[in-house]
Parts: structure tokens; C-alpha cells; sequence
């Protein structure tokens, strides 16, 4: 691989940053600043996107930093905003768009432990979509182990997809290389084990149950998997014929578990196919006590009169056999009233309705069942995988027509703006025009090419007074007035002293200006600069406004012309989102609809079977004369 | 009667095998679940035109806030107030006001969840709004808890020139270790 040079390490550094903030993500954890983040922000609007990213805003964030690249404001961040993008396509649930940015990078040249990670997300993204064979392509890919769990959490992954293609061979050596007490070992060594018992290979399969269900569990999820191995145990036991070693396991699952319904329904099995049909009560009535919307309860109505029945009280058993088909016949029209409901669009619209974020995106989660009649029967359903995707994206699909929603509606606030701005527009530029012919720049210009030579006069000349002020130029009117009437009275009187005088005054007047010559040369330098910059600034307001007169009326145009077309653009996949909500939607119903019909079905066989026992007795006690006891 | 009626087992089998068939459906992993009822394929199919459909009104958000910008805030008028927060562990932002020329433009208050992304190097936009070229001057006003949790209100000022192109403004908020105490500072960016 290509060696990496310190720009390309520090992008990585992001780029790992990225990729633990989706596991953060992912595993829901918070927390304060993380290793590796960058705090350097370059250019303020990345640090927007990714104030955004950091709440999780992820739609936000991804057109923020959509638009902030289009304006080219981010430019100091290229390829981090770009492996951002990837990361948040990723969050999003686009992975085919976030593993072209990640090739791309990655071909770029990510160091190999980056790399491995962005392959191992990807295949982990991939796989949770139902894209097998991409997730088996990016998994291939990683070289080197993974750090920490992750490394467990990628074997395991690889092992999943082994079994899936059903080369148990090889996913049980990649399980062997696991740590024997880690969780992730274990829930391997329990899907190989149940994969190879499906596949014929009981014996192999039975010993890696075994391994799991006789491990001491600390902790929730270690116990609720010890539960699974033996509840899968002692079902396989069961159909094998060996009840004993059944009802060995069944014991060991934990009675307040999640299991413990399957593991009563299984225990009584074991009994019963032992003959000791008394003790089988036991267990399925505890369990005919229970919930009856649960399968397990469902067949307990049947497993309790055939106990009582195989025990010889057959009229108790009798009526626990119409009662059970009663209970059977109630839950098939309740069923029936689900579908119709179903059918109706109640179940989205339940489960959305407790929605209340406001973000879009590929780790949202139905936090719990809905309040509704229907999702009695459907709360395994609604854990399935494909139900949670396709749930998600049509959750998404409703977030994306509120946001076209809205975007129309701004769209023609727009359009009143835009034509609002040209009636102002139209009206003001006439007087706009007039205020501009009256201010008469060239004229001006002109002026200010007189005083420029009248100044470089002065100087050449050293002409002082020029430069005298008012009350000093008033002062030289008076004594010219004094010189003419000096001059007019001379030879008729003496006016000796008072030209004396005259000349004494005029000597200090000049003196007083000459004095400040400089200064005020410098003063007069300095006015007539700013008297420059002055109509510099204006010669520019004058050319803006000449540009706006020549390019408001196109802006105007672009503007409309725009606005136009993203309104068509918004109505367009306004029409598509419909369409696919309601694809979705038709997908959801159908998923929940084939589960509701097969359990009816099943019902329907209990009930067959209630009522063919129910007939066999009476039948049977018919036949022998008597009544049932 | 009969001493004995010979009943069919009720379900067992059909219990058992159909406990078997969907025990072993179930692939337990962290991050898989189990399949529903319905051809794989057909999910994976609507989840392509789905990813298609969202990549699309994602470019068209990105134009419709193109268009947005160039119309209410375009460049030769524009002005951006950001807000960010370098470490910040001397002072528990609140809210922040910004006024500019003497007129309150923004008022906000933070949510942890905000705080926590500040903390994380993102940057909050503040405001964004237009203005003459020209002279102009912005005041903030940070109000929260500062060491001890005591509280605090600290202003800052600063007076710039607007020019023909966007002007972007950054108020940065940080920790001086020398005295321990909260900065404040306004950074223009060119």
C-alpha cells in the first residue's frame, strides 16, 4: 500500500473520528470530546456541519454540507467534508453512496487500520440492508485484526455470513479462533450451532448448545442466550426422542425469562412423551394461565385437556377442549379484524404516532409496540429485520414530504418576494436615475481637476496667499481698500504715517500666512485626497448602480427561471415519495398480513384438533355406553 | 366407557417442528435480526428506489438552500455570526445575544445537546442576516456559569468594516489556563 504523508494521516484522523462517532451512534452512547476529533476548524461553515453532525442531525448536517461545498466555503476541508459526507451517507442508510466515498478515500491512501474499519462498518451496513454478497465483498477486504471487540464483532459477522451460504466448516473455525468467554463467542458458537443442527448436523450442532447452555452467565444478555441454547436444545432433544435429556435442558431455562413460556410448552412435551402425563400438568397449566395471544398459551389450551384426557378425567378435559375452541374461534375473528384494520392503514399510523424526533435516519429504532388490537399478534413481526428497514424508510419518506411540504410552501413566499423586489425595483429606479443625472459626476470630476492645478499653482508659485482663510482675506480687502484711498489722498495730504502703517499691517499679515503656509498647504493636500477617495467611492456606488441597472432585471429572470424549475423539481418528488411511501406502506401491510394469516391458520389447525378430540371422546364414550367421566 | 381413549397428540409435532423451524430461523447476532416472511429480494428492491429517491431530494434540498441564501442573504450584503467553543470548561455557555449597531439581532439559548456538539468543535450559526458596506460595530453578550459556578455575563465588542463581499464573524469562547479564567474573542474571517 501507499505510504501516507502527515496531511493524509491528520485526514485520517477524521476519518477514524467519523467512523466512531457511527458506532458511537450506533451503540448509543454520549459522551464529551473524542479521541481523535479535530477541534481546528478552518472554515467556519464545516464547523456548522458539524454542529450539526454532533447532534445527530445528519439530514442537516448532509445539505448544509452539500450547499457550503456548492458556495466553495469549506474548501480547507475537502476531503474531510467529503469523508464526513461518506460517514453520515452511512447513518443515513445510503451505504452504496457512502462505500463510493469510502473507496474513493480509502484508494487515496488510508492507513490499513482506518481502512479495515471503513470495510468492516460497510459490511456490517450491508449485511443489516440484506446485501449479502456486498457485505461478504467489504469484509473480504479487511487485512489486518480489528481493535478490541471490534475484532470479535467482525468474526462473528464473518461467521454469520459463512452459515448463511451454509459452509459451516469454515464459519466454525472462524469461530474457534474467537475467545472462548467473550459474548460475541458465544453467540457464535449458538448460531453455529443452531445453523448446523438445521442443516442435518444434529450432533455437532447439540455440542455447541451444549457449550453455551451449561456456560455460567453473568449479566442479562449472557443468561437470555444460555435460555435460547437450552430452550433450542430441548426442542431438538424432543423431536430426536429423547425427552429426558429434553427435559434436563428445559429445567436449567430460567422461569421469569423471556423463554419461559416455550420452555413450560417444551417441558410438558418431555413429560408427556414420557408417559408421565399428571407431571406434564405441571407445567402447561402455569402456562394456560398466561397470555393467551402467545403461541405457546395458544397450544397450552390444547396440551392441558389432552394431559387430562391421557390422565382419565375426561369430562374436565372436555371442557377445557370447548374451551379452548371458543378462545380459538375469538382470537380468528379478532385476527380478522386485525387484517382489516391492517389493510386500513392503522398499523403505520400506530406505530408512528409515538415518533417524536424530528431527524430522519438509519438509526432510529420503534422504541416499543403500539397500543393497537393488531400489534398483539405482530410484536414478533416488528422485530424482524426487513419489517425495521422498510418501517425506517418510510418513516424516513414521511420526514422528506414534510420537508418538500414545507419547501413549496416557501417556494411561493419566494415567488412574492422575488416580485415584490421588482415592482419596488421599477419604481424607484426612475427617481434613482434622476438623483444620479443631478449629481452631475463628470462635472464634478472636472471641478476637482481645477483645484488639483490651482493647488500645484500655489506651491509653484509660493503663492501665500492663496492659502489666507476668511477673516485673513477680509483683512487683505481692507487694507487694499486702505492702499486705493491711500493712493488718492497722496500729494493732497500727508499720509506718510499712515502708509507707514498700511505697510506695517500688510508685512504682518503676510507674515501670519506665511507662517502657516506648510500646515495649511498640508491640510489643503490632505482635503483635496479625501475629496478623491470621496469620488472614488462614489465613481463605484455609481458603476454598481449602472451594473444593478444593466443585471437586476436578468437577476430577476435567474431568480424566477430557478424557482420555477425547483418548484417542478419539488413537486416531482413529491409525486415519487407518495408513491413510495405507499410502496412501502403496501409492504409493511403485506409482511403483517401473511404473519396475522399464518397464525390464523395455525389457530385454525388447533382448532380443528380441538374440536376432532372434542367429537372423539364424545364418540368414543357414545360407542362404550356410558357418560364421560 | 372405555377405560382408555386413544387421542391424537394434539400439535406435538407439529409444535415441535414448528418451534425447530423458527428457533432456527433466528440468527442471533448484535447487530442482526431475524428475517420476516416475505421473499428477500422484494425489500431489497424497494430499498434501492428508496436510497435513489432520498439521494435525490437531498440535492434538491442542497439547491433549494442555495437558492434561499442568494435570495434573502445574498453576498454583497450578507453577514454571519458564528459561535464557537474551544474546550469550555471554564464556563457553561447559557445563551448569547449579538447586537449589531446597537440593535439586538439574535437572543439564543443553548440546549446540552448544543453545548456538548460546541464542546465537539462544532460551530453554531449564530446569525445570519444582511448589512450596508460600511463601518459597522457587533456587541455579544454570553451569559452562564463560570468557575465556581458563579454566575457570569461577559461582553465583547467589535467594529468592522463591511465590504462588498460576505462577512463572516466568528465569536470564539475559550479557556485561558494562565489565569484560569473564561476568554471571550471575536475573530473576522477574511
Amino acid at each position: 500500500m501507499r505510504g501516507i504523508s502527515p496531511m493524509n494521516k491528520k485526514r485520517f484522523a477524521v476519518f477514524s473520528a467519523v467512523l466512531c462517532a457511527c458506532v458511537l451512534v450506533t451503540t448509543g452512547a454520549q459522551g464529551s470530546t473524542r479521541p481523535g476529533e479535530s477541534r481546528e476548524i478552518k472554515d467556519p461553515h464545516y464547523g456548522e456541519v458539524l454542529f450539526h453532525f454532533y447532534q445527530q442531525q445528519y439530514f442537516s448536517a448532509i445539505t448544509n454540507l452539500m450547499t457550503s461545498r456548492q458556495f466553495q466555503r469549506i474548501s480547507h476541508h475537502g476531503n474531510e467534508a467529503e469523508l464526513l459526507l461518506g460517514g453520515m451517507y452511512l447513518s443515513y442508510g445510503l451505504h452504496i453512496q457512502a462505500g463510493e466515498i469510502f473507496q474513493r478515500l480509502i484508494d487515496a491512501g488510508a492507513p490499513a487500520h482506518v481502512r479495515d474499519r471503513a470495510w468492516f462498518y460497510l459490511a456490517k451496513v450491508r449485511y443489516q440492508r440484506g446485501y449479502q454478497n456486498e457485505a461478504e465483498e467489504a469484509i473480504s477486504r479487511i487485512r489486518d485484526a480489528l481493535p478490541g471487540e471490534l475484532e470479535e464483532e467482525r468474526q462473528l459477522l464473518q461467521a454469520q455470513l459463512l452459515m448463511e451460504r451454509q459452509d459451516y466448516r469454515e464459519a466454525a473455525q472462524v469461530l474457534s479462533r474467537m475467545r472462548g468467554d467473550s459474548v460475541w463467542a458465544q453467540y457464535g458458537r449458538y448460531n453455529l450451532g443452531v445453523a448446523q443442527i438445521k442443516a442435518g448436523e444434529s450432533d455437532a450442532g447439540a455440542a455447541l448448545l451444549e457449550e453455551v447452555g451449561h456456560k455460567a452467565a453473568t449479566g442479562e444478555e449472557l443468561k437470555s442466550l444460555k435460555d435460547k441454547a437450552n430452550v433450542a436444545l430441548g426442542y431438538t432433544y424432543l423431536r430426536d426422542g429423547a425427552p429426558a435429556r429434553a427435559q434436563a435442558r428445559l429445567e436449567q431455562v430460567r422461569l421469569d425469562g423471556l423463554l419461559s413460556n416455550k420452555a413450560l410448552l417444551g417441558m410438558g412435551w418431555a413429560f408427556s412423551a414420557q408417559d408421565q402425563h399428571e407431571r406434564s400438568l405441571v407445567p402447561w397449566t402455569e402456562l394456560y394461565k398466561r397470555n393467551v395471544i402467545d403461541s405457546t398459551v395458544q397450544e397450552s389450551l390444547l396440551a392441558v385437556p389432552y394431559a387430562l384426557a391421557r390422565a382419565g378425567a375426561y369430562r374436565q378435559s372436555v371442557q377445557h377442549y370447548e374451551n379452548a375452541i371458543e378462545v380459538y374461534t375469538n382470537e380468528m375473528g379478532r385476527i380478522d379484524d386485525s387484517i382489516a384494520a391492517i389493510r386500513s392503514g392503522r398499523m403505520i399510523s400506530g406505530i408512528l404516532r409515538q415518533d417524536t424526533e424530528n431527524e430522519m435516519g438509519w438509526f432510529w429504532r420503534m422504541r416499543e409496540i403500539p397500543d393497537a388490537p393488531e400489534s398483539r399478534y405482530l410484536a414478533h413481526l416488528m422485530a424482524t429485520h426487513d419489517f425495521q428497514e422498510a418501517l425506517k424508510n418510510y418513516r424516513d419518506l414521511r420526514f422528506l414530504t414534510l420537508n418538500l411540504d414545507e419547501w413549496a410552501g416557501n417556494m411561493g413566499v419566494y415567488g412574492d418576494m422575488l416580485a415584490t423586489r421588482r415592482l419596488a425595483y421599477a419604481q424607484r429606479l426612475p427617481k434613482v436615475l434622476q438623483d444620479e443625472r443631478s449629481l452631475n459626476f463628470a462635472e464634478l470630476s472636472t471641478r476637482r481637476n481645477r483645484l488639483t492645478a490651482e493647488l500645484a499653482r500655489v506651491e509653484n508659485d509660493n503663492d501665500v496667499m492663496a492659502l489666507a482663510n476668511d477673516k485673513e482675506r477680509q483683512l487683505m480687502a481692507r487694507l487694499g481698500r486702505a492702499d486705493e484711498t491711500l493712493k488718492r489722498l497722496a500729494g493732497r495730504v500727508d499720509v506718510s504715517d499712515a502708509r507707514d502703517r498700511h505697510r506695517l499691517l500688510s508685512g504682518l499679515l503676510f507674515s501670519d500666512v506665511a507662517f502657516d503656509y506648510s500646515p495649511r498647504l498640508w491640510q489643503v493636500k490632505k482635503a483635496l485626497k479625501e475629496l478623491d477617495q470621496n469620488l472614488a467611492e462614489t465613481g463605484v456606488r455609481r458603476e454598481a448602480l449602472m451594473r444593478a441597472h444593466v443585471e437586476a432585471p436578468r437577476a430577476f429572470e435567474d431568480f424566477a427561471a430557478r424557482i420555477a424549475r425547483l418548484r417542478a423539481r419539488i413537486s416531482q418528488l413529491q409525486d415519487r415519495i407518495r408513491a413510495m411511501a405507499s410502496t412501502h406502506a403496501r409492504y409493511l401491510e403485506e409482511l403483517a398480513v401473511t404473519e396475522l394469516v399464518a397464525q390464523k391458520e395455525r389457530m385454525a389447525l388447533y382448532l380443528t384438533q380441538a374440536r376432532f378430540a372434542v367429537a372423539q371422546m364424545y364418540d368414543e364414550a357414545s360407542n362404550a355406553g356410558g357418560e364421560l367421566r | 366407557m372405555k377405560d382408555k381413549i386413544s387421542l391424537p397428540m394434539p400439535g406435538l409435532f407439529p409444535v415441535i417442528l414448528m418451534f425447530l423451524a423458527l428457533w432456527l430461523a433466528l440468527p442471533l447476532t448484535g447487530f442482526a435480526a431475524e428475517k420476516a416472511t416475505l421473499p428477500a429480494g422484494k425489500f431489497k428492491g424497494i430499498d434501492q428506489q428508496a436510497q435513489s429517491l432520498k439521494q435525490d431530494v437531498m440535492e434538491l434540498n442542497r439547491d433549494l438552500l442555495a437558492l434561499e441564501e442568494e435570495l434573502l442573504f445574498p453576498a454583497s450584503t450578507q453577514v454571519a455570526v458564528f459561535l464557537s467553543m474551544d474546550i469550555g470548561n471554564l464556563f457553561d455557555l447559557d445563551a448569547v445575544e449579538v447586537k449589531l449597531d446597537d440593535k439586538v439581532v439574535a437572543h439564543y439559548l443553548y440546549t446540552q445537546r448544543e453545548i456538548e456538539a460546541l464542546r465537539r468543535g462544532g460551530v453554531h450559526r449564530v446569525y445570519l442576516g444582511n448589512l450596508r458596506t460600511g463601518k459597522h460595530e457587533l456587541v455579544a453578550f454570553f451569559t452562564g456559569k463560570g468557575p465556581h459556578s458563579r454566575d457570569y455575563r461577559r461582553g465583547t465588542t467589535l467594529e468592522f468594516d463591511k465590504q462588498t463581499g460576505p462577512k463572516y464573524i466568528e465569536l470564539q469562547i475559550k479557556d485561558a489556563t494562565r489565569n484560569l479564567q473564561p476568554e471571550f474573542r471575536v475573530k473576522e474571517w477574511q
